[in-house]
């Protein structure tokens, strides 16, 4: 193509293949992470309607809160809401210790946050779509749920708590 | 020397991109300390409240002016200076480029009017079903085609070089500029359409709702080449300009350099669901496969990285420097242009080991949306690029002017509070982050802030305190060379480093723009297609606006 | 223009080397401590 060639330094080309191998390690290190242990970020789950799935008699979100689908296994409807007012519905659930329990999260308004302190559990709640992870939670204790994203003026106290007991 | 000699009018034209990024600085970055004060617990928004109703309305100001009108206008003022200066040659159709900057000034105040009157406390992101009063939605769309526009006349004015010199190789620092602009140009089709197609009849009562998911896809599709767009003008004065500033160094790679750039157009698009890895609606391969991108658009950061320190060094062993990092200190650290870009490099390097945690994947679960957030970016566009576009302007404001800069120890002084306000302030973001602490929210209110992070948040407002400091030293020092009465012996000499090899033994392939372009226009319809095509396909437009502010 | 000098012929950037070795533990190490906060949570399935 061309007559000229690039003229690549030496030192310069080690430090591009040094730079490459490096990413590739941590790639590699963030698939091991998400494949092998499931640290996973959420997949879609359900779409729903925004302007019905607090009410519907139908949505769980209509009776927010914990079912145990399986001993130690838990089901967690939450609701995330700025109107009337910014909170979590429920505001505060108890599990305990060594619990595995999936969060579906959705709001009937705007964009909120769902970030459980201590854990890898952090998302966005998205009117129409439903948010979903899971936590086990081995040590007893309390663990705030904090609203991550910006959902008017009272987003900066919004927040709720899990209560593992022993 | 002879350097060419940009006109009069053109001069003028691009001093005023920089005069309206200057005075939205100057107004954006005064919320900043205050945004620390209140995470400090020390709280000023009750005094303004005949102004500013919240803590929110502040910040989207602070976002908008910083984030978008003071770096769009900076930018967009330094790249035309770069293809007029770079190419040799007058703008080819000047009322084209002015077309577009009132379009861009016009944008500004149509938006600022809205956010004045607390109808468009949205933030800078402006996710719906938040709502803002339609004139702010108008106001960004002028920005954007404004900018358009202004890139349109820079590129007519390239194909009339280009014309004339057919075997040349691109000046660098046009041949970089260039490369922005259409970056720019493509990657803001995103906002273009989430605004066109559902914000704005949605705020004029068109259409009755959104898709809250679907408007955050394609914010993102802009959103991350944003970042470079902001990055690279500062990257091509640390390449072709800071080298021969800091000690009449040459540019080490001037063919690297060129192919970092062509590598930055290709990537920064197609990797805009690594902002929304936790997002509900994206699938996570799809998330996977821009994270990988991701890593890969890191690496022409990486080559900057070697290319420019090397030129760094080689001019600081011009100088006499001896030893592994004896030319360190012989850099002309007494200039407040290098002082400035040295000292915004530096806070770099974190900023991008912070962006390289972020991007990498499920390692976002820790990270996101926590104050390290706002740490990271206040490393990167309110330092690397903020810092460095303030360096520049201490030798193009004097040239543009023709006015002698005013005192140019404080200005130094200006760059080294800035730099120690900046590690205190963004230090203390990120510990905060790790320990759980959500951005965007004043945390010196929030009920829920163990007594583990008041420390952490008192730091945050001193640093606050020291950056405010700095910002009005570079007000005061702009002001009084803007108005000073002792002009420049000469015209400024614009700072352009030789590269070691003559960019003439360059490949040719690097200087090809049909190539690179398809490739990036394949590259986007590859990752990006499938799932814009299925997201549009279920488009459910049912969320109604809200005013919760 | 732009010619070859000798001394640029001799120019060795072992001091960039140096930096950007520094540079590279850096961002190993607080890449890595986040990482291992990310592992200790544990997964999310
Ligand atoms: C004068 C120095 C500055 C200080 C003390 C400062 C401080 C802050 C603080 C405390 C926040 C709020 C964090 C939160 O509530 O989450 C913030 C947000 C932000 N800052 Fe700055 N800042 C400064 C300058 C800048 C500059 C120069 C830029 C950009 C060029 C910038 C861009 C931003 C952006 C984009 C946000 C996010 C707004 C949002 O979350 O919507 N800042 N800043
Ligand atoms: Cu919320
Ligand atoms: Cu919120």
């Amino acid at each position: 193509m061309s007559a000229h060639k690039m003229h690549v330094d030496s030192y310069e080309r080690n430090w591009m293949i040094f730079s490459a191998v490096l990413l590739v390690v941590f790639a590699t290190a963030v698939s091991v992470a998400a494949f092998g242990m499931g640290i996973q970020v959420p997949a879609p789950e359900q779409r729903v309607d925004p302007r019905t799935v607090a009410t519907d008699p139908n949505s769980p979100w209509s009776n927010p809160g914990l079912r145990e689908i399986a001993p130690g296994k838990y089901d967690a409807y939450i609701l995330a809401r700025a109107v009337p007012l910014w909170e979590y519905l429920p505001k505060e659930l108890t599990v305990p210790a060594g619990s595995s329990v999936t969060f579906y999260v959705t709001s009937p308004d705007v964009q909120h946050g769902f970030k459980i302190q201590d854990t890898n559990a952090n998302f966005m709640v998205l009117p129409g779509q439903v948010s979903k992870l899971t936590v086990k939670f081995d040590k007893a204790g309390t663990y705030n749920f904090i609203c991550t994203e910006f959902c008017g003026a009272g987003h900066g106290i919004m927040y709720g708590a899990i209560t593992v007991t022993p | 020397m002879n350097q060419y000699q940009v006109s009069a009018a053109e001069k003028k034209f691009i001093g005023s991109h920089i005069l309206v990024a200057i005075l939205a600085l100057a107004v954006g970055s005064l919320f900043g300390p205050l945004q620390a004060f209140e995470h400090a617990g020390w709280d000023f928004y009750t005094y303004l409240k005949p102004w500013i109703k919240s803590y929110y309305q502040g910040l989207t100001v602070h976002g908008v002016l910083n984030a978008l009108v003071w770096t769009t206008f900076f930018i967009m003022g330094f790249l035309t200076f770069n293809v007029i200066f770079g190419l040799k040659r007058p703008l080819k159709n000047p009322t084209l480029n002015k077309v577009g900057f009132w379009m861009m000034v016009v944008g500004v105040l149509a938006a600022a009017i809205p956010i004045l009157a607390n109808q468009a406390t949205v933030l800078f992101t402006f996710y719906p079903p938040l709502k803002a009063n339609w004139a702010f939605y108008v106001g960004l769309t002028l920005v954007v085609v404004g900018s358009w526009v202004e890139g349109w006349g820079l590129f007519m004015t390239y194909a009339d070089w280009r014309k004339e010199n057919k075997s040349e190789r691109t000046p660098f620092v046009a041949f970089g500029s260039l490369v922005t602009i259409l970056l720019w140009q493509i990657c803001t089709l995103g906002v273009a359409v989430e605004i066109l197609t559902m914000l704005l009849p949605w705020s004029l009562g068109l259409i009755e709702g959104v898709d809250p998911q679907l408007a955050r896809t394609y914010f993102w599709f802009t959103g991350h080449p944003l970042v470079y767009f902001w990055l690279l003008p500062a990257y091509i004065s640390w390449y072709a300009m800071l080298p021969k500033q800091a000690g009449n160094g040459k540019m080490f790679s001037d063919s690297l350099a060129r192919l970092a750039f062509w590598i930055f157009l290709v990537l920064s698009t197609p990797l805009g669901f690594h902002h929304q890895y936790v997002d509900p609606g994206v699938p996570p391969a799809w998330k996977f496969i821009h994270s990988l991108l991701t890593f890969g658009v890191f690496f022409p950061s990486m080559m900057t990285a070697f290319t420019v320190i090397a030129s760094l060094e080689h001019a600081g062993r011009k100088q006499g420097g001896k030893g592994i990092f004896g030319w360190i200190g012989k850099l002309k650290w007494s200039d407040p242009s290098v002082t400035s870009q040295l000292l915004a490099g530096i806070l770099f390097f974190f900023g991008g080991i912070g962006g390289l945690a972020n991007a990498s994947y499920n390692v976002n679960l820790v990270l996101h949306n926590t104050a390290f957030i706002p740490g990271h970016f206040h490393l990167t566009v309110a330092t690397a690029v903020t810092l460095s576009f303030i360096g520049i302007s201490y030798w193009l404001v004097p040239y543009l002017t023709g006015r002698k800069l005013w005192q140019p120890a404080w200005a130094r002084i200006q760059a080294w509070v800035w730099f120690v306000g900046m590690i205190i302030f963004s230090n203390s973001m990120h510990v905060l982050g790790l320990l759980g602490a959500p951005r965007r929210v004043p945390l010196g209110l929030a009920p829920y802030v163990p007594a583990e992070w008041n420390s952490r948040l008192f730091q945050v407002g001193l640093g606050g305190a020291i950056l405010f400091v700095s910002g009005i030293m570079y007000l005061a020092v702009m002001y009084k060379t803007a108005t000073n009465k002792e002009r420049v012996e000469s015209e400024v000499i614009v700072p352009i480093a030789e590269a070691m090899q003559d960019p003439a033994k360059s490949p040719v392939w690097l200087d090809r723009w049909a190539p690179w372009i398809y490739g990036t226009l394949a590259l986007i319809v590859i990752v990006y297609g499938p799932q814009l095509v299925e997201q549009i396909a279920n488009i459910a437009l049912t969320s109604p606006g809200f005013r919760v502010w | 223009m732009a010619n070859k000098d000798k001394e640029d012929e001799e120019f060795r950037p072992t001091g960039t080397l140096a930096i950007l070795a520094i540079f590279v533990v850096t961002l190993i190490a607080i890449w890595a401590t986040i990482y291992m906060i990310l592992v200790g949570r544990g997964g999310t399935l």
